[in-house]
């Protein structure tokens, strides 16, 4: 019944979604199909931050080191190297994810606090490199470039500066990117970080590699970061410093946790409410991040598993029969369990 | 006499001023349940600790049927066979019982599928069954071992050693925390893991040891003061008077 509700309503998300820019005209607010693609891409920044706090238990706060990779990387290939779309999207991925396996390596060494510490550590050298490297990086002003095709053939042109092509483009690469992550979380590999998220010390007990599972969930949350810069780079056909700044970081790492950390889609929840309420409320109140400060703090204390381990515990106790769901089928992030208190069975 | 399947050589672990392994020198045969007894600081933990890789030694060396493991990391250390449990019981809080167990059962695989579902390793959910079946826990496969009791975790921490499928599992300590009835239980399992497994614990509880081990090694101060059958060492005159002698409940064993 949980797992009809979520599908039902992930369905139902989706459609809209694919729906959306033309209900947007029919009500002339076309100004907001620009915003849910902003929406879509941050929440691709956000999952990165979720691969590593949610599922490797490692909280980063220089995920915008790579996001600022994949930005620059896209932007120096279409403007300083005459790159076309698709080779430019090629070499932004690559160096996100070449800096994340070298930065990565180093990193994960560490645990908690002296992990979150290097990670600010690393975009803050990268972003201080990115400023002071004006010829390749445009320095303060960062970098524009015109916008390549990202197809033709004869007369037919597809571009991204078609506002509804680029939604679309950026829709079907985030849902790719979610849908890899569905895999990643329900694979072995997934279930592995879940354990070494838990207890390092008896992962490697088993047999687990806990330094090359850490690794490897930070190069795949690097490999995230950048996609969603690459995306945002080709959005704003622009690339800038700022973005690697770890308050670009500390954003993600905000939406993660009031979304839901550990859980699939809590970053996508997290983002798209803030976002909105950034939306609609700087305008009126140019202190609105104290309102976002209060809600992180409630989210922490009172939902720790944030809007979706709420709404996770809501259809538990709507259903009332935890117990029926296989413990082999039911998904990871449903770790709701741990909210509502399962009926004890004796044991034979 | 068979070849030992871990013969320990030399072995000395210091923590600073401490000597918390002296020169241990010792050699487990297989087929045959030991056991390792001895006051609180005498090493039997650090001695576990240097073994499974989770330490390591300040020198001599540790080889594991035939392979030297001195130095080694503890995955690779486990994925040849050993598996142990902790003193302090540690388990995956957040997953269910049957996911802790299936961790531990996919873990020996070695490189871990990062796209497949979880669903089409069934091997790995046979083992998964098995080992709820030997531990008893089938009852409790969908509770998350974070809301389970005390002596339930000690089992499934038993469990996720087994998962593994080990050919030595190290216990340390397994039944402490259990009442008398899981005790009785919890010893008749391990009597019975016996007979396929080679297993060395490590038991406070003497009247337990001297039901369930066949081989008894007694260490005292990092060094070992005696070896050999139960009768044997009840009779020790040196282990009487450095161990057995003494009230076994003056140490500070919150559960003893």
């Amino acid at each position: 019944m949980k797992a009809r509700i979520d599908r039902t309503v992930l369905l139902a998300v989706v459609a809209l979604l694919i729906v959306a820019p033309w209900i947007l005209q029919a009500v002339e607010h076309e100004f907001w199909l620009d915003i849910l693609a902003e929406v879509l891409i941050w929440s691709l920044f956000a999952a990165s931050v979720n691969v590593l706090f949610g599922y490797a238990g490692l909280l980063s706060f220089g995920q915008a080191l790579f996001f600022g990779m994949g930005m620059f990387g896209v932007a120096i290939g279409i403007a300083k190297l005459g790159l076309g779309f698709w080779p430019a999207l090629g070499l932004g991925m690559a160096v996100a994810v070449g800096t994340a396996a070298i930065t990565g390596a180093l990193a994960v060494r560490l645990t908690w606090h002296y992990f979150a510490i290097i990670t600010v550590v690393f975009s803050l050298i990268f972003y201080f490199i990115a400023l002071s490297a004006k010829p390749l990086t445009g320095g303060d002003d960062g970098t524009s470039f015109v916008m390549p095709a990202m197809l033709e053939a004869g007369e037919f042109e597809l571009s991204l500066t078609d506002q509804t092509v680029q939604y679309f483009f950026i829709l079907a690469v985030v849902a790719a990117a979610y849908f890899v992550k569905f895999l990643i979380v329900r694979s072995p590999f997934g279930m592995a970080l879940m354990a070494v998220r838990e207890n390092d010390v008896r992962a490697s007990l088993i047999g687990l590699n806990v330094y090359f599972l850490r690794w490897s969930a930070f190069v795949i949350a690097g490999a995230f970061a950048g996609l969603a810069g690459c995306l945002f780079a080709m959005f704003g056909r622009y690339a800038s410093a700022t973005y690697m700044f770890y308050h670009v970081s500390g954003e993600g790492v905000v939406w993660t946790i009031i979304g839901g950390a550990g859980t699939l889609f809590g970053p996508v929840v997290g983002t798209a409410l803030l976002i909105v309420v950034r939306e609609e409320l700087s305008n009126m109140w140019e202190h609105y991040p104290i309102l976002v400060g209060i809600v992180v703090i409630l989210t922490v204390i009172f939902a720790p598993k944030g809007l979706m381990g709420f709404w996770n515990a809501l259809l538990d106790r709507l259903s009332q029969r935890p117990a029926d769901r296989a413990a082999g089928e039911a998904p990871p992030q449903e770790e709701d369990a741990a909210a509502a208190p399962v009926p004890r069975e004796g044991r034979p | 006499m068979t070849a030992p399947m871990l013969e320990i050589d030399n072995l000395t672990k210091r923590f600073g001023g401490l000597v918390a392994l002296d020169h241990v020198t010792l050699d487990f045969e297989p087929d045959v349940l030991h056991a390792i007894i001895g006051p609180n600081g005498a090493g039997k933990t650090t001695l576990f600790n240097t073994i499974s890789g989770m330490l390591k030694s300040d020198s001599g060396t540790v080889r594991f049927r035939g392979t030297d493991i001195s130095g080694m990391a503890p995955h690779r250390i486990s994925r040849l066979g050993m598996s142990r449990s902790l003193q302090i019981k540690s388990v995956f809080d957040s997953m269910t019982v049957a996911e802790n167990l299936w961790i531990a059962a996919q873990a020996r695989q070695g490189v871990m599928h990062p796209f497949a579902s979880r669903s089409r390793f069934g091997r790995t959910a046979e083992r998964v069954d098995e080992v709820l079946e030997q531990t008893g826990l089938s009852g409790l496969r969908s509770v998350p071992a974070g809301t389970l009791s005390y002596g339930d975790v000690a089992l499934l921490e038993i469990g996720i050693a087994l998962a593994t499928g080990p050919s030595l599992l190290l216990l340390d300590e397994p039944i402490c925390g259990m009442g008398p009835a899981e005790t009785a239980a919890t010893v008749e399992k391990i009597r019975h893991l016996a007979e396929s497994v080679d297993i060395i614990v490590i038991e406070h509880d003497m009247p337990v040891v001297f039901d369930l081990a066949d081989r008894i090694t007694v260490m005292a101060q990092g060094g070992i003061l005696a070896r050999g059958a139960p009768d044997e060492i009840a009779n020790n005159a040196a282990v009487r008077e450095a161990y057995l002698g003494e009230e076994e409940d003056d140490e500070d064993d919150p559960d003893a």
